[in-house]
């Protein structure tokens, strides 16, 4: 029964959070200056055209009468209908969604995988030679912008060396019938190296600094000197005892960290070509698509939130101390 | 006493006179409107020549950089609130006839709301360019466009700066160099280019770039650029803009003016829908009045002043309701042919809807043009494959167009072979030259548009209405160094919104301005600006209204 209220109260919160999230981007995007008809301004563009536009984006109604028809519309699942498009905004949606969430988790995975091994590894060397010059690099990593390492990547791998393609998630006119046909063959992994990479190496910092101190906070614990008095192996000390307990943050830095990388895929995306929300959703603000923009965004917050709620409920796993009041 | 008298009325007088240009107000901070460095740096280097040269005549300019968003909202909506902006026009085939642009630019019945949203008026403009549109003898016509050109020369309702060289490059070991068609106007990336590229080798797919993304495939929706390289291949045209820039015969065999408001025009015999269905007189018929239903209303204008269709075997004869000399090229060339058996139960749908016909995206595209739908991932490409039956057919396999949002990337692709013809490259065009100094396969072609870069004069506001204050400003700048730093050579000057690729029309006389900041402020004084502490002021008994 506890528990069940305690779930209530949690779906209770999230759906204020969601609400929020809708309100705020709704007025956000009307606030900011520029005006949806502008893609269409030519020498053939009637006052009788403009006033159809207005009217069929629904911009000739009263702000607050706008917001109460999109409130309703979302609540019957319906994201609207894209300005620019014309099309259906769930649609678009998903057709980029999937693209967009196998480069972050690719990045994401291959990121703390190796940050936290790293982390716990340099934890161990601390003071070592290897720290001299590990941690400046993890530093430089960390202070280099995605959009520079992307071209620095591209420029050596793909246009000199011609490793790896320049763009895109196939070759030319390949045909790839699903999604899932696509994603398994050895021309997508090809195409998705570079952009994989140019994400991990910005992401890998977070996860290895993060490691790397609490596993010197934890090796000062006594149940690891205990560990090192009764004579096991340096090996178990550190990762079966320390590595362990350190790693519970972690876990939650990378729920926060889906987050950051959705906004790194922005620019990640434009540099490779690569067909998915972030660059969609930079077009639709700047062309003031406001179904499109306000639909991805608040897809964008879906996920953060659902990952956050993963965390929770991960952590919970992890460490079964939380869940004790 | 009476000399005395008039003495005093003397010295009171020429007192008057002294202190009249002080009565004159100074001109207020002038603004000018730019897009960011960033997106358009050639634009943004000539505003800043711009408004170098106008500092010099004595004026306070003000450069305020916006994106196009923010920009485009407060010249087109808030018409009386900008004094001076850049602008652009883009080239497009239907433009090769000069009515669109020398009358919605210009007329008086566009300003409030329409495209002369400078707010130009002038009465004797309006009458000659009301004329040329209802001449059907070219040589006459040809008078007309001149004349109107001649008066904005004398005007300058605009300050035309350049028309811009469209320059692409193509892979002369996957393209043969003979095959690609160069367009007047226009430049090498045009639809006969890709219905005539031979393959030199055994690659046979045209591999392009648009670093913008489609927004739809719709024959009765005007939705951009790129999406119109698309349209223009699927579906075909009555007639066709020819590589010289004047109409010819595409879908239509024939045509016949039978008076100056009706015009038979016969279909093309043999020709197929891609899904195998003919093509007949009554599709052709359909397409024109689906174009005018108010379910596809970016088309609506280029079909207004039919006022009836009728058919007759092959045979469609449109009536018109004034004679119009552009009908070949605004309406016959522009209107997609589109299959009745697909579109009617869609427009009727429609009709029930409150949406339009622009909201429909056809699963797989049906049209009859040399190329037909294959496939098109969001964001990523749009493949198309060469159409066998067509009368015109192509001679390569695919057209493949990728997205890359990446200029840099688009040709690092160009070199490594990934992509085969740049059909846009938004950077310095001067990077294309150095490309293909390293690979003698890339051939760079620069071509002069039809388009035009210049800056508006909001007419609005004082004291641009001035004709004398206007050619001043415009005479201050040399348009060879707009050439040289803004565009490095890829431009050629100009002084008429009709460009020079358009040679039946344009009027050479246009282009015999002097320019120079000696000759601007001779000119300013003649009209009766002056200068007071390096500060220029209004004509005496002129006020500033706007501070």
């Amino acid at each position: 029964m506890k528990a069940f209220s305690a779930i209530g109260a949690r779906v209770i919160q999230t759906l204020f959070v969601l609400w929020a999230v809708v309100t705020i981007l709704f007025f956000l995007f009307r606030l900011m200056p520029g005006s949806p008809l502008a893609a269409y301004i030519d020498p053939n563009f009637t006052p009788e055209q403009q006033d159809a536009l207005m009217a069929r984006f629904g911009l000739d109604k009263p702000l607050w009468q706008q917001y109460f028809i999109y409130l309703g519309n979302l609540l019957q699942g319906d994201l609207g209908e894209s300005f620019f498009y014309r099309t259906s905004v769930a649609d678009r949606i998903f057709a980029l969604l999937p693209n967009t969430l196998i480069l972050t988790f690719s990045s994401l995975i291959l990121a703390y995988g190796i940050g936290v091994l790293a982390g716990a590894y340099l934890a161990w060397k601390r003071g070592g030679a290897v720290e001299q010059i590990a941690i400046p690099l993890v530093l430089t990593t960390r202070a280099m912008p995605e959009f520079w390492l992307g071209m620095i990547l591209l420029a050596v791998f793909s246009f000199s060396l011609g490793w790896f393609p320049a763009g895109g998630t196939r070759p030319p006119g390949a045909d790839y019938p699903t999604l899932w046909s696509l994603y398994t063959s050895a021309d997508f992994w090809r195409h998705m190296t570079l952009p994989v990479l140019t994400l991990a190496i910005y992401a890998q910092g977070l996860p290895l600094l993060l490691m790397r101190s609490n596993m010197l906070d934890v090796m000062k614990e006594d149940f690891v000197t205990m560990a090192r008095i009764k004579g096991l192996s340096s090996y178990s000390v550190v990762i079966r005892h320390a590595a362990r307990n350190a790693l519970l943050p972690v876990m939650t830095s990378f729920a926060i960290a889906v987050g950051y990388q959705i906004q790194g895929n922005v620019v990640v995306e434009t540099v490779f070509s690569w067909p998915g929300l972030g660059r969609e959703l930079v077009r639709a603000v700047s062309a003031s698509d406001y179904p499109l923009a306000q639909g991805a965004f608040l897809m964008i917050a879906v996920v953060v939130i659902a990952m956050n709620l993963v965390a929770d409920l991960l952590y919970a796993v992890l460490d079964p101390r939380v869940t004790r009041e | 006493m009476q000399s005395l008298l008039r003495a005093t009325a003397w010295v009171a007088l020429t007192a008057a006179a002294g202190i009249m240009p002080a009565m004159a107000d100074p001109i207020r901070t002038i603004n000018l409107f730019t897009r960011p460095q960033a997106a358009q740096p050639s634009e943004y280097q000539f505003v800043e020549l711009i408004a170098q040269e106008w500092r010099k005549l004595g004026l306070d300019v003000n450069v305020q950089v916006m994106p196009w968003e923010q920009m485009s909202e407060i010249v087109w909506f808030k018409r009386d609130q900008w004094d001076t902006t850049a602008w652009q026009m883009v080239g497009r085939p239907e433009r090769s006839d000069p009515d669109e642009i020398v009358f919605n630019l210009f007329h008086t019945s566009t300003a409030e709301k329409g495209f002369n949203f400078i707010g130009y008026n002038n009465p004797a403009y309006d009458a000659l360019v009301e004329k040329q549109r209802a001449e059907l003898d070219p040589e006459a016509r040809k008078a007309l466009v001149r004349e109107a050109q001649a008066i904005l020369a004398a005007d300058q309702p605009n300050m035309m700066l350049v028309h811009p060289k469209s320059t692409y490059v193509y892979n002369a070991a996957v393209w043969k160099p003979e095959s690609v068609v160069d367009q007047g106007g226009i430049g090498i990336r045009n639809t006969w280019t890709y219905m005539s590229l031979d393959p030199a080798g055994d690659k046979r797919d045209i591999v392009l770039n648009s670093s913008d993304t489609v927004r739809a495939i719709n024959p009765l929706y005007i939705s951009g650029g790129t999406d119109s390289w698309i349209t223009e291949l699927l579906w075909d045209r009555l007639m066709r803009v020819g590589p010289d820039g004047l109409p010819q015969l595409w879908a239509a065999s024939a045509f016949e003016w039978i008076d100056t408001t009706t015009i038979k025009v016969t279909l093309r015999e043999g020709m197929k829908w891609h899904d195998g269905q003919p093509v007949t007189a009554e599709d052709v018929k359909f397409s024109f009045e689906a174009a005018g239903s108010g379910e596809a209303p970016m088309y609506g204008p280029f079909v207004r002043n039919i006022t009836g269709i009728e058919t007759s075997g092959n045979d469609i004869t449109f009536k018109l309701a004034n004679p119009s000399a552009a009908f070949l090229t605004a309406s016959l060339a522009k209107i997609n042919l589109i299959p009745k058996h697909i579109w009617e139960p869609v427009i009727e749908d429609q009709k029930t809807k409150d949406t339009n016909a622009e909201s429909y995206q056809e699963a797989t595209p049906i049209g009859s043009g040399p190329f037909k739908f294959t496939s098109w991932t969001a964001n990523e490409e749009v493949v198309l494959s060469a159409n066998a039956d067509h009368f015109n057919k192509p001679k390569a396999d695919r057209w493949i167009l990728r997205i890359v949002p990446n200029v840099e990337a688009a040709l690092g692709m160009l070199k490594s072979g990934e992509i085969n013809f740049l059909a846009d490259f938004p950077g310095d065009p001067s990077v294309l030259n150095a490309a293909a100094a390293a690979d003698p396969n890339l051939k760079v072609v620069s071509t002069v548009d039809i388009g035009f870069r210049y800056v508006a004069f909001n007419h609005r506001r004082a004291p641009f209405n001035d004709a004398a204050f206007r050619n001043a400003l415009s005479a201050a700048v040399d348009r060879r160094l707009i050439v040289g730093a803004a565009f490095k050579g890829f431009a050629v000057p100009s002084n008429s919104v009709v460009s020079p690729a358009l040679a039946f029309w344009h009027n050479e006389e246009t282009g015999k301005m002097e320019t120079g900041v000696d000759k601007a402020k001779a000119m300013l004084a003649a009209a009766g600006y002056t200068l007071e502490g390096g500060k220029l002021h209004y004509p005496a008994g002129v006020t500033e209204t706007l501070k």
